[in-house]
């Protein structure tokens, strides 16, 4: 993948550059980045069409995104706003096209995260899965987009459902609605979480052409998907099922830390 | 000047055409009246709005159900199900509550710690998908377009929302609605006469019956305290926020004290194993009314309900959920049991039954407003 609006014609750089020592004061990022996402199943792509596995949902939101340079240091990524996918601080990604087995959710996607930032190249990168606690509890109904998706909002928890993902087989399937529980205070006036479960996904080698790739079949290591029994987990402290996936994204469960995360990872 | 006193003048009319009378609660002088937020104060259109939308099925994915599919009038805003069934056939893992007196919950619902104001409480069956109530999930726009589309909602919406560039929006659907349940009021049991100075309202039978309820025997009153008959009430005037969440003993799964996984109560929400199998005590205000009783409507009749309570807690001797609730390590030291004689347990129905407000079920203020 190379940054879209890389500046490559002499004339324009020294023409950027004035511009830029002009407006240094306000903001060093000009250059444009993308990083894609893709869902896969045992190494292989994952999609809503039928298969011995298939993708039944696949949506979650993305801040505080890092690019890592060569020297270890961090550049943050401002989201470009758009007014369907992305604020600018949290954008959602969704890969999941409402066909087949993914009957409960949208035709649109969103695949790539557009942003902007102070380099263009980078060997690393690290994200939050989660949206930011200042604007997880605020009223999903006056909240702007992408924050006003009620399939992503969880009104009886308070917050967002910061990541939705399921598998179906012939017979069989799993889900997982993660998001942010044991909160404390009232809907309008959440003081704190005790379980946050924002998931921080760091790829420290990752290049521009690169994607990042969600592999279910990691996350779902824990689940029977042959036994006919429909399980899932919506985070919940009694759902059994939650304690492998929970593992499997590097999460605590139940007071059980997880493993070193293994479904982010790089594509490639 | 002249021109400057017209412009006030026309301003104070418009202020005035602007305001909306204040409302009426039909409250007896004794009870406190309920406390509204502040950005959804209470008017006779808003709630007339709101009755509509109560009982529209256009609010459902499907148009198979409204509000009132799960709250029907005749049996108190109850639906008579163990647990209620969702527009797509999705069983609910609870029980429907009676939206009667729900303004004065400081609570809503049975086990959320979070949820204390009713225009919160309303977006989870409208909106949610685990399971699917309502089914209006992705289609909320259609609530807006609803009010401004329909010729009837278009002007109650304008007349409900005056001040509003668009009133017909879904938040202002699920403010009226919030306003209609908030309007749900009742104080006009036998009980309630009887506190008015009717001392023929109860049979000697309930007044024995009242007797044991509130005493240190049989303990009902500490979680169905106050003048709605349960401890998570509130009201205007409150000064302390009174919240309570109880185990009462059904379950005692593997003898850990476990609920059955879907149903944990208020552990849900707070991951504490403390909080395993609490739930929030609700009115028992026309409990005649709302059988079966608990949050997974377990429980038939209030006769097997007082039994359950004068064990201490649920045996169940077999399958997959067997285990002695008496015996759970998280019940509630109010669940002590009793032994109650016929006579007593006959006085102690009566009692309850006297909670029991007939003109709920028929007030024309809150029934169906498409069956004139």
């Amino acid at each position: 993948m190379q940054p879209v609006r890389s500046v490559k014609h002499p004339a324009s750089l020294f023409l950027l550059a004035s511009i830029l020592v002009a407006s240094a004061a306000c903001s060093a990022k000009k250059n444009a980045v993308q990083i894609p996402f893709a869902a896969t199943w045992e190494g292989q792509p994952i999609n809503c069409n039928r298969g011995p596995y298939s993708l039944s949902d696949l949506r979650f939101f993305v801040s505080d995104l890092q690019l890592i340079d060569s020297n270890g240091a961090f550049h943050t990524v401002e989201f470009i706003e758009d007014d369907r996918w992305q604020q600018a601080t949290v954008a959602m990604v969704d890969l999941e096209n409402g066909e087949a087995s993914c009957a409960n959710g949208t035709a649109d996607t969103h695949t790539r995260i557009h942003g902007v930032a102070d380099i263009s190249d980078f060997t690393g990168i690290r994200f939050t899965v989660g949206v930011p606690f200042e604007l997880n509890h605020a009223n999903p109904l006056l909240a702007a987009a992408p924050l006003n998706d009620p399939a992503m909002h969880w009104h009886w928890r308070s917050g967002y459902k910061f990541l939705r993902a399921g598998v179906v087989t012939e017979s069989d399937g799993t889900w997982l609605h993660l998001g942010s529980i044991a909160c404390n205070g009232t809907v309008r006036d959440i003081r704190s979480c005790d379980a946050p479960n924002r998931i921080i996904v760091e790829l420290p080698h990752f290049v521009p052409s690169d994607r990042v790739g969600i592999d279910l079949s990691a996350l779902f290591a824990g689940v029977d998907l042959r036994n006919g029994e429909r399980s899932d987990c919506s985070s919940g402290p009694a759902e059994t099922e939650c304690a492998g996936m929970f593992g499997a994204l590097g999460l605590t469960f139940a007071n059980q830390p997880g493993s070193v995360g293994s479904v982010f990872q790089v594509l490639h | 000047m002249l021109l400057a006193l017209a412009i006030a003048m026309a301003s104070a009319v418009v202020i005035q055409l602007g305001k909306q009378p204040a409302y009426h609660w039909d409250i007896p002088a004794d009870f406190p009246a309920p406390s509204v937020p502040n950005d959804n104060p209470m008017s006779v259109e808003k709630v007339e709005l709101g009755r509509w939308l109560f009982y529209d099925v256009r609010l459902s994915g499907n148009g198979t159900m409204a509000c009132s599919t799960c709250h029907m009038q005749r049996l108190a805003f109850t639906d008579g199900r163990p647990r209620s069934i969702g527009s797509t056939g999705e069983l609910h893992p609870r029980n429907s509550m009676s939206l009667v007196n729900t303004a004065y919950a400081s609570r809503l619902t049975w086990a959320n710690s979070l949820l204390d104001r009713l225009e919160d409480q309303a977006l989870t069956p409208l909106l949610g998908d685990n399971p699917v109530e309502m089914g209006m999930g992705g289609r909320e726009a259609e609530v807006g377009e609803l009010l401004a589309s329909d010729p009837e909602y278009r002007v109650l919406a304008r007349r409900t929302f005056p001040n509003d560039e668009n009133p017909y929006s879904v938040l202002n659907a699920v403010r009226a609605t919030a306003a209609f349940v908030r309007s749900i009021i009742s104080f006009d049991s036998p009980y309630d006469h009887y506190l008015a100075g009717d001392a023929g309202a109860l049979s000697e039978s309930a007044e024995r019956g009242m007797d044991l309820f509130f005493s240190e025997r049989l303990e009902c009153f500490h979680c169905h305290g106050g003048f709605n008959f349960t401890d998570s009430t509130t009201h205007a005037s409150a000064t302390v926020e009174s919240v309570g969440f109880h185990n009462n003993g059904l379950y005692n799964l593997d003898h850990s004290g476990a609920y059955p996984s879907d149903n944990t109560g208020l552990y849900d929400m707070s991951g504490d194993v403390r909080d395993m199998g609490r739930f929030k005590a609700p009115s028992l205000r026309n409990v005649t009314l709302t059988a079966p009783y608990m949050h997974d409507g377990s429980i038939r009749t209030l006769k097997e309900v007082i039994d359950h309570y004068a064990r201490g807690g649920r045996l169940i001797e077999s399958g997959a959920q067997a285990g002695d609730g008496r015996l759970s390590p998280y019940k509630s030291e109010f669940v002590v049991g009793f032994e109650l004689s016929d006579q007593e347990r006959a006085d102690l129905l009566a009692f309850l039954t006297a909670l029991t407000d007939e003109s709920v079920l028929t007030n024309p203020r809150w029934t169906n407003p498409f069956e004139p």
